[in-house]
C-alpha cells in the first residue's frame, strides 16, 4: 500500500517539475517504506522465539554411567583394545564433569609379524650371531618375542575430564527413523600406564649401564611407568529413549613414549642417530588417536525437557 | 501531520493529494525549494506514521481499500459471519463469503466452484519433514577437498581432489570424483627408522592419480541446535563407485638397478562422509574414502646371474616386481566443502 502511493505519488504532474525534489523524496520515501517492512518482521509472532522449544534434556541432572570399548588409531607394532567406564555428572544440559578410564589389550599390527617372521626367525640369529643382518640388528631386535620382549604397550588409563555439549539436533534416517542426537567436546589430564623397553646401554640421565648392553638378549625386557598426557577429542551422541544412549567418539592422548623399542636416536646431530642406548632420548612424540564406542546409562530414568 | 500519516495508513491518499497540489500552487515560482519542501514532508510521513503503530491494526487490509473507513467493518463482518452464506455463490459475482475482492476488482474474482472443490479427494498425507533445508533434487554438487593418508605410515598420500555429483532424486546422485597425487607422496621418517633398526626394505609405492564414478547415497539428515541459539542442517551420505589408479613401486630394494613406470589399475571405492550446510548451496563436506586394488610392489629379492645375451638378470624389468600383487586399501580422509547449483529451487509442496 504505502508503495503504491509512491508510485502515485511520484508519478504525478507536480513533481515532475521538480526533478531534484521528487527523486529526492521519492529516494526518502523508498527508504523509509524499507526500513519499516524490516521493522514488522522483527515484531512478528515469532521474534524473540528461541531456537528450539520442548527440547529433551538428555544431560541436564543427571548421572551418566557409560561402559565403553575404545580402539587405537593409526598403529605401527600394536593396536589396543582397551574396555572401559565412564561416569559423568551434567549440572546442565551443557556441562558435565567426569572420569574415563579404561585397561588396555594388544594385539600386533601386520607390521609386527612380518618382522617376526622375517627379521627374528627366519634369520635365526641364536644360531647364527655372526651374520651380518644379525649383528646390525643386536640392539635393536630380540632373539625370541618382538610384541613381549620389546615393544610399548599402553596398560591403562585413567582421565578426569569436562565435558561441553554445544550442538543438539535430531537425526532423520531414510526419513522415517528419528532420535534425538548430540556433539560433545571434552578435555582433561590423562594418567596412562605404560610399558615400554628397560633403559639399556645408558639410562635416561646418560649414565652407562655397563651391565646391561642392548646388545645382549637379557636387555630385552619391558619396564613399567607413569606418563601424564593431555586428552581431549569429541563425542557423537545418540538418545533412541530417555534413559539409554549411545555414541562414538575420538580420543587424542598425545605423549612421548618408544613404541618399537628401537635405538633410533641419541646421537650425532640433534641426537637423531643411534647411539646403541635404549632409553628416554629414544621415545618419540605420537598422537595416539583412539576411537571409543559407547553405550550410555542415565539416572534417574525421566528426563526433564525445555520450556 | 498527524493525519496525513493516519490516512495514509488505512489508504486514504486523497487529502494528501489535494494538500500537495496547493501547496504547489502557491509555490510555482520557485518549483526546487517546493520540491524539497515535499521531500522534508514525504519523508518525515512515514516515520510518523512508524511511531504511531502501537495501538494501531498492522494488517494493511485490502478491503477497505477505496471506501469510507465507517462502512469497512460493517462490509467486513458480513464477510467474517458469512456462515457458509457464499457457498456456491461465488461464480455469480456476489462475493459474499470471499470478502470484497470482487467488489474492487471483478476481473481478479475467484471463479471457484466450492461446491465442486469441497469434493475432490484429499491427499492428506503427512510428511515427516515438510520441507528439507537444502533439497538436493536435480541440482549439481560441486566438491574441491584434500585428503590425507589414513592408513599407511610409510608413505604419505597427500592429494587434493574435486568431486561431481548430480543429484537424480534428493538422496540419489551420480558423479565422479578424483585425486591428484603426483609429486606430492612422501616417505616417512617411520619407513627409514624400521628400514635401519631391523634391515627389512618394507615396499612402498607412490601414486599419481585416482579417478572414480561414483553413486552416492544420503540416508540420514537432521540439524543441531547451536548453543540453544542457531540451527545448522547436516546430512550424512555413503557413496559406491569404480575407477583407476596410477601407481608405481618405489625403488627401495635395488634402486641402483630399478626404476618403475606408473601404471593404471582397476580401483573401487567405497566410503562415507558428513555434510555440514552453511547455507542452502554452501556446506562443508568430511569424507572418509577407501580406494581398494591391487598393486604391484618391488620384489624383495634381487634377480642373480645372467640371461641369454649377457646381461645381469638384475637389469630384466621382468624381475623387479613381485610376482603376486598386493590387496591395498588407500583410506583418505578428505575435507573440503560443496557448492550446489542452482543455487536456489522451488519447493514441490508450500511449508
Amino acid at each position: 500500500m504505502m508503495r503504491r502511493f509512491v508510485n502515485s505519488l511520484c508519478a504525478s504532474r507536480l513533481l515532475r517539475r521538480g526533478m531534484l525534489a521528487a527523486l529526492t523524496g521519492c529516494a526518502a520515501l523508498a527508504m523509509s517504506a524499507g526500513a519499516e517492512a524490516q521493522e514488522i518482521q522483527l515484531t512478528g509472532p515469532l521474534a524473540g522465539a528461541p531456537a528450539v522449544r520442548k527440547l529433551r534434556l538428555h544431560r541436564a541432572g543427571r548421572i551418566e554411567i557409560t561402559p565403553s570399548a575404545s580402539f587405537t588409531l593409526l598403529d605401527e607394532y600394536q593396536r589396543t583394545i582397551m574396555p572401559g567406564l565412564r561416569v559423568m555428572y551434567h549440572p546442565t544440559d551443557w556441562i558435565g564433569f567426569g572420569v574415563w578410564g579404561g585397561y588396555g589389550i594388544q594385539t600386533t599390527t601386520s607390521l609386527t609379524d612380518e618382522l617376526q617372521v622375517k627379521a627374528i626367525d627366519d634369520r635365526n640369529c641364536s644360531a647364527n650371531p655372526n651374520d651380518s643382518a644379525c649383528k646390525l640388528t643386536a640392539v635393536n631386535l630380540t632373539r625370541g618375542n618382538l610384541a613381549q620382549d620389546q615393544l610399548g604397550r599402553m596398560q591403562w588409563v585413567a582421565a578426569p575430564q569436562v565435558t561441553v555439549v554445544p550442538f543438539r539436533g535430531k537425526l532423520a534416517l531414510f526419513a522415517s527413523l528419528f532420535v534425538d542426537t548430540d556433539i560433545s567436546f571434552f578435555v582433561g589430564p590423562a594418567v596412562i600406564g605404560v610399558q615400554e623397553r628397560a633403559p639399556c646401554g645408558a639410562d635416561n640421565d646418560g649414565n652407562q649401564l655397563t651391565e646391561r648392553p642392548c646388545a645382549s638378549q637379557e636387555s630385552f625386557q619391558l619396564e613399567s611407568r607413569i606418563a601424564f598426557a593431555p586428552t581431549f577429542g569429541v563425542g557423537w551422541n545418540f538418545y533412541p529413549t530417555s534413559f539409554f544412549g549411545f555414541g562414538a567418539e575420538y580420543r587424542a592422548l598425545p605423549f612421548a613414549w618408544n613404541t618399537s623399542g628401537f635405538d633410533n636416536a641419541g646421537a650425532g646431530n640433534d641426537e637423531a642417530f643411534p647411539d646403541t642406548a635404549v632409553n628416554n632420548k629414544d621415545r618419540q612424540f605420537r598422537f595416539n588417536s583412539m576411537i571409543s564406542v559407547n553405550l550410555m546409562f542415565s539416572l534417574p530414568m525421566k528426563v526433564k525437557n525445555s520450556d | 501531520m498527524n493525519e496525513v500519516a493516519q490516512l495514509d495508513l488505512y489508504g486514504r491518499t486523497g487529502p494528501i493529494d489535494a494538500h500537495v497540489a496547493r501547496t504547489a500552487e502557491g509555490m510555482a515560482m520557485n518549483q526546487v525549494r517546493v520540491g524539497l519542501l515535499v521531500a522534508a514532508a514525504l519523508l518525515a510521513m512515514p516515520l510518523t506514521a512508524a511511531a504511531q503503530q502501537q495501538g494501531q491494526p498492522k494488517e494493511i487490509n485490502l478491503d477497505e481499500e477505496g471506501a469510507a473507513p465507517a462502512e469497512a467493518p460493517t462490509e467486513g463482518e458480513g464477510a467474517g459471519t458469512g456462515e457458509g452464506e457464499g457457498e456456491g455463490e461465488i461464480p455469480g459475482g456476489e462475493g459474499e463469503g470471499l470478502g470484497d475482492i470482487c467488489k474492487i476488482d471483478p476481473s481478479a474474482c475467484p471463479s471457484i466452484n466450492m461446491d465442486e472443490a469441497a469434493k475432490r479427494d484429499i491427499n492428506a498425507e503427512m510428511y515427516a519433514v515438510q520441507q528439507i533445508y537444502a533439497l538436493r533434487r536435480f541440482r549439481f554438487e560441486i566438491t574441491p577437498y584434500f585428503g590425507i593418508t589414513m592408513n599407511d605410515q610409510f608413505v604419505a598420500h597427500p592429494a587434493p581432489g574435486l568431486g561431481l555429483n548430480f543429484y537424480i532424486t534428493n538422496v540419489l546422485a551420480v558423479g565422479v570424483n578424483g585425486n591428484f597425487y603426483a609429486g606430492l607422496n612422501s616417505p616417512s621418517n617411520f619407513n627409514f627408522q624400521t628400514s635401519r633398526a631391523a634391515r627389512v626394505g618394507v615396499p612402498i609405492t607412490e601414486y599419481a592419480w585416482n579417478a572414480n564414478a561414483n553413486f552416492s547415497y544420503v540416508p540420514a539428515y537432521g540439524k543441531f541446535a547451536g548453543f540453544g541459539d542457531f540451527i545448522f542442517h547436516y546430512d550424512f551420505y555413503v557413496l559406491g563407485g569404480v575407477g583407476a589408479i596410477a601407481t608405481r613401486p618405489i625403488a627401495v630394494v635395488d634402486p641402483d638397478n630399478r626404476t618403475f613406470e606408473f601404471k593404471p589399475r582397476l580401483s573401487f571405492h567405497v566410503g562415507g562422509g558428513l555434510r555440514i550446510f552453511f547455507n542452502r548451496w554452501f556446506a562443508v563436506v568430511a569424507e572418509l574414502s577407501d580406494y581398494i586394488f591391487f598393486d604391484e610392489l618391488e620384489n624383495p629379492g634381487i634377480a642373480t646371474g645372467v640371461d641369454a645375451n649377457n646381461n645381469p638378470r638384475a637389469q630384466d624389468p621382468t624381475t623387479w616386481t613381485a610376482p603376486e600383487t598386493s590387496f591395498t586399501n588407500n583410506v583418505q580422509a578428505q575435507v573440503g566443502f560443496s557448492v550446489f547449483l542452482p543455487f536456489s529451487w522451488e519447493y514441490r509442496l508450500p511449508k
